[in-house]
């Protein structure tokens, strides 16, 4: 009897239908084809976004193994829960971007306290080059957000730009800068909150 | 946008999540609050994703040529894909045109689809006799996993480990594995005792050193338990 489950692929390709139509997001496409099981849409997106996301993972477990491990993981979530992206809140590259940083920052927890003592460099920012597939959406988002934060004052912009590559604690932050954490989490705290008034005016 | 003004409380916290630096207990918490609250779930999301166009700025890194393969292994193999492959099919074939939605929609409706409703998830709150929270536990039965946070402030009893227990109907404990101090884990569990694994079941976390209980059952202190329960 053709009941709910019957009319969920349905909402896919409409979705998809939509998707594809209003946004200029070339990784769009592949979404529903992978909700549907097709593995070479997976092959797909995995050729053209393991480099970046391996980048965000290496960068924040400093450990390639651990970081295949971790995009392995990031790949087979997308397989199960393709059905589950938003093309109307994300891009596909931010909303892959956000998984794989999620998962190495819990990875990197999962090493314990002693994870804090691991990177001892000074802050650092990071290239600025985009990547030549980069497509112009995704490169409009990053322009804004770089420029937003470019108004910060250096110091915030500083422990953002940490905190979000590195994935380490704002405990590990206050003790690199020798700064009460308190402070740190206010500077985050206010820095964040000029970010969303600027990229959201 | 006013200079003074500060982020509500739960907005702040929801941005501290999202950009990531939350140690490891705090993390688990935000992951509680936001399986529980969807309203700063949202926030979380919404977060996230407005930083993350920031990770396009990193320099590409191809990762080992075969890790596509082992990805390819790992995909399952039968769970309902070769439906849903059918499907694929289906809607690549016809293409996306507006016009042959009704088509597809009717090719899909009639298609052997109805699969079963998933096995509900099943969540434990592991607490001390007191009733102190020490770890929270969900169980999916689809991927026959257990993730488990430790709510134990890291750096606690260097000397010990945690080790997680299943405790079926027939009393009888199976060691699932260790759960790091103030961290979480996911572990996925072999057939028996994924089979074991249901709302009769209670989990239960003995303190043992290095290694591991050597017996069948725990050697150390039973420190938390509790019931699987449906979510």
């Amino acid at each position: 009897m053709p009941g709910d489950a019957g009319s969920f692929p349905v909402v896919l390709i409409l979705k998809a239908a939509v998707s594809s139509a209003t946004t200029s997001d070339p990784l769009a496409v592949l979404i529903p084809r992978i909700a549907g099981g097709d593995r070479s849409a997976l092959r797909q997106l995995y050729q053209a976004t393991s480099a970046k996301l391996f980048a965000v993972c290496l960068r924040i477990l400093s450990n390639r193994e651990e970081s295949e491990d971790v995009l392995q993981e990031v790949y087979l979530t997308i397989w199960r829960r393709a059905d589950r992206f938003e093309a109307d809140r994300a891009s596909v590259m931010t909303w892959l971007a956000t998984i794989a940083r999620n998962r190495a920052i819990d990875r990197l927890r999962a090493r314990g306290p002693l994870a804090v003592a691991a990177q001892i460099d000074a802050m650092e920012i990071p290239d600025k080059a985009l990547g030549a597939e980069s497509i112009l959406e995704i490169a409009q988002s990053v322009e804004a957000l770089n420029t937003c934060l470019s108004q910060l004052d250096a110091r915030t912009q500083g422990v953002i730009r940490t905190a979000f590559f590195e994935g380490v604690t704002y405990e590990a932050l206050a003790q690199r800068l020798d700064t009460p954490l308190g402070t740190i989490k206010s500077w985050i705290r206010r820095g964040l909150l000029k970010l969303r008034g600027c990229l959201e005016p | 946008m006013t200079e003074e003004a500060e982020l509500p409380e739960d907005e702040a916290l929801a941005a501290e999540h999202a950009l990531g630096g939350l140690n490891a207990m705090d993390r688990a918490n935000a992951e509680i609050r936001m399986a529980q609250d969807f309203a700063f779930a949202r926030l979380v999301v919404a977060w996230r994703y407005r930083l993350a166009p920031l990770a396009a700025m990193l320099k590409p890194v191809a990762p080992s040529d075969d890790l596509w393969t082992r990805i390819e292994r790992a995909l399952p193999a039968n769970d309902n894909r070769a439906l849903r492959l059918w499907r694929g099919a289906a809607i690549g074939g016809l293409g996306l045109a507006a016009a042959s939605m009704a088509a597809v929609a009717v090719i899909l409706l009639q298609g052997p689809l109805a699969p079963a409703a998933p096995p509900a998830m099943l969540s434990a709150r592991l607490d001390t006799v007191q009733g102190q929270h020490l770890f929270v536990a969900a169980y999916d039965p689809q991927k026959q996993a257990v993730v488990i946070s430790s709510l134990v402030p890291p750096g606690t009893d260097p000397g010990h480990v945690h080790q997680l227990w299943l405790i079926p109907a027939d009393g009888k404990p199976r060691a699932l594995g260790f759960v790091p101090v103030g961290a979480s884990i996911r572990i996925a569990l072999a057939p028996p005792a994924a089979g074991l694994t249901d709302a009769q079941a209670t989990l239960a976390i003995s303190v043992e050193v290095p290694g591991g209980s050597k017996k069948e059952g725990p050697t150390g202190p039973v420190v938390a338990r509790g019931a699987l329960s449906k979510i």
